[in-house]
């Protein structure tokens, strides 16, 4: 072989073997890529465009809300415990529950002239049910002395607000599940009143002591069910 | 253990290689013919450049910095690559045969390796140019050509040093594309494990080029195996011939494993996919996890010494010997760990085996290292001496390109944080 083939970039291709290793080498490649781009452009192609073209969802809630009340007579320096879960409530175990929320009102009621409003303390501890005891939203204490009504409420579910939401990607199963957690509601609530009576100027009179208060609770527990429903592309 | 634990194994392995690899090579007195030497330089370079991709890539994308992850993992991938065809094109036979042809070369390699990242900047890291599937086609095209002539050269079916050729070829293809070799059934079986492999999705040509290279890569694999094939029924079965028996054998075992799955993660399908079992995913990580980030590293180091890439002489054996010490208690302290992930062991009785594994890892390694250091193979430039012309390089040349990969990868990762500061988007360039 001369010396200028031997400095030729082809050298490899050629030398021995006349090219028949390069020649081999090309023909498996040229088949195997044929086969490989007929794979990918037709039989496939439409798989590998569907596998990453994310189905979007619409995420809708059915949302109901039951009510009811309650009396408590309490007695002065004594906390009194409400309880509620879904026991009590007599709900359906397929709905979830959204939020609580509690209207505690009361009057003076001991009869006694020029009697000042008891002073009424109610708060909701964090624990007993499980909810989303972090929203910032949640109002789990109030108390006053001048017989205004008091709201307190519990966000249940996590990231719930009732509004329609669209989703990207994942399957329906996994937003369905994702609304569907009946961890969220169960457990015992535990609303706790107390009462610290404050005395009439008359109640130095014989029989004329307010020791203690009727408190009104209303209870109203928001429930949804979800409905996911896949949109057209 | 998690496999981006393992990724962050695979990084300190390839940094570790890549580092000592260096160090050794500035130091060595013994003159080493210039394409090895070149060869030994890349190739440390290629280490570092993987070693820098999986220990970044080991943080993951659910972080604040997710876009230094992902621009610096994508660049050093593609310095990666260009190190790669750099290395096909003079080892273990030069196709750049002349210092003209070299320079012409390089530029060429250069330019690419520049004009892919440009593209990833500027236009997306999905867009067809910036891919990095087009390196496994001309580097196993080479070194399957290079297999093929001088496995099955005519006269010289029993010469060590032309055989040395094949066998380092098959080795150099092994531990660039050895983890798609797990796959390779999925390619003819047409199944989805293997097309849809690490797509990015969206943008069909870079996701087919990407695939194109992962196809060939599988093609190349077969044609060493039939190759290995006829020559076992020869009599002629080597070293190597067991190596790709191996490979392609866990590649059947992988598609009754994971027939039926579909999308895997990123890293050449290193990572399990989305919705893949907990066998899937085992199998995964002990196969093709272990492979991109050991196996490598390990198959490296055997590379560098077996064949007088780098010559250890007293004046750097200390070095030598710790990196392959340290190669080797990572290696087995990871395995350990995969092991340990499959088979609930408790602390106590984990540590003792760890201790046992490293003690005979260290034991193999200084009955072994002395005989893999001391009888490099030569090639065969007395015999086939037209294989291997003769360059001259100096000194101060082998020193500018350490310089020129300083400057690069230390630009890349410049590059990434500054992509980061400035919210780019990786796949539409809208801050443009």
């Amino acid at each position: 072989m001369e010396m200028s083939d031997e400095t030729s970039i082809g050298f490899l291709i050629k030398e021995d073997d006349s090219g028949r290793a390069f020649a081999i080498l090309s023909t498996v490649l040229v088949i195997g890529l044929a086969f490989h781009a007929y794979t990918f452009f037709v039989t496939k192609e439409e798989d590998i465009l569907n596998k990453y073209t994310l189905p979007s969802y619409s995420i809708m809630f059915d949302e109901t809300e039951i009510q009811n009340s309650d009396s408590m007579l309490i007695a002065n320096g004594e906390t009194d415990n409400f309880q509620l879960s879904r026991d009590i409530i007599g709900v359906d175990s397929t709905r979830m529950m959204a939020k609580i929320v509690f209207t505690i009102s009361y009057e003076e009621t001991s009869g006694q002239i020029a009697d000042p409003c008891d002073e009424v303390h109610a708060q909701i501890p964090p624990n007993g049910l499980i909810a989303d005891w972090q929203n910032t939203q949640n109002v789990l204490s109030d108390s006053n002395d001048n017989c205004d009504t008091m709201t307190l409420t519990v966000f249940v579910y996590p990231g719930y607000t009732g509004e329609t939401t669209e989703e990207v990607g994942n399957t329906e199963d996994h937003w369905e599940k994702k609304w569907s957690n009946q961890t969220y509601g169960s457990g015992i609530l535990e609303l706790e009143i107390s009462v610290e009576t404050n005395q009439a100027p008359t109640s130095i009179l014989p029989g004329g002591n307010d020791d203690n208060e009727e408190v009104t609770i209303q209870w109203a527990v928001s429930f949804f069910l979800v409905d996911v429903q896949e949109r057209a592309q | 253990m998690a496999v981006d634990g393992l990724l962050a194994v695979g990084g300190i392995l390839s940094l570790a290689l890549g580092i000592s690899g260096l160090i050794l090579i500035k130091n060595q007195k013994q003159e080493v013919i210039w394409n090895k030497r070149l060869a030994a330089q890349l190739l440390c370079w290629i280490f570092v450049c993987k070693g820098v991709a999986n220990g970044i890539r080991s943080i993951g994308y659910e972080t604040e910095v997710w876009r230094i992850v992902l621009y610096s993992g994508h660049f050093a991938d593609q310095i990666f690559s260009g190190l790669m065809i750099m290395l096909a094109l003079i080892f273990p036979v030069p196709i750049l045969r002349t210092r003209k042809q070299f320079k012409y070369g390089a530029a060429i390699v250069l330019l690419y390796t520049i004009t892919s990242m440009g593209t990833a900047i500027f236009i997306g890291v999905d867009s067809p140019l910036a891919g990095l599937g087009d390196g496994y086609i001309v580097c196993g095209f080479i070194w399957t050509m290079v297999y093929l002539k001088f496995r099955f050269m005519k006269g010289h079916e029993d010469n060590k040093e032309i055989l040395g050729v094949s066998d380092v070829a098959i080795l150099l293809v092994i531990m660039i594309i050895g983890h798609i070799l797990f796959r390779w059934l999925g390619m003819l079986t047409r199944s989805d494990y293997f097309y849809f492999m690490d797509l990015y999705g969206g943008n069909i040509t870079s996701d087919y080029l990407w695939s194109l290279g992962l196809a060939s890569a599988v093609l190349f694999g077969l044609v060493i195996l039939f190759g290995e094939i006829y020559q076992t029924s020869q009599g002629r079965i080597r070293g190597t011939s067991y190596v790709i028996f191996i490979y392609m054998t866990i590649g059947v075992v992988s598609h009754i494993v994971l027939a039926g799955t579909g999308l895997s993660g990123s890293g050449g399908g290193t990572d399990a996919g989305s919705g893949y079992t907990a066998l899937q995913t085992i199998w995964t990580e002990i196969t093709s996890s272990v492979h991109f980030t050991m196996m490598r590293p390990i198959l490296g180091l055997f590379i560098l010494f077996h064949y007088g890439l780098i010559r250890i002489s007293e004046d750097n054996e200390q070095v030598g010997k710790t990196m392959a010490i340290v190669l080797i208690v990572v290696a087995t302290s990871a395995l350990l760990e995969i092991i340990q992930s499959l088979i609930p062991l408790t602390e106590m009785l984990s540590a003792g085996i760890l201790g046992v594994a490293i003690a005979f890892g260290i034991g193999w390694e200084e009955r072994s290292f002395q005989s893999l250091i001391s009888n490099p193979l030569r090639f065969p430039i007395r015999v086939k001496g037209s294989y291997f012309p003769e360059l001259e390089f100096g000194k101060h040349e082998f020193q500018a390109l350490d310089k020129t990969m300083m400057v690069m990868i230390s630009f890349m990762l410049g590059v990434a944080f500054i992509l980061h500061l400035s919210e780019a988007d990786p796949f539409a360039m809208s801050f443009w």
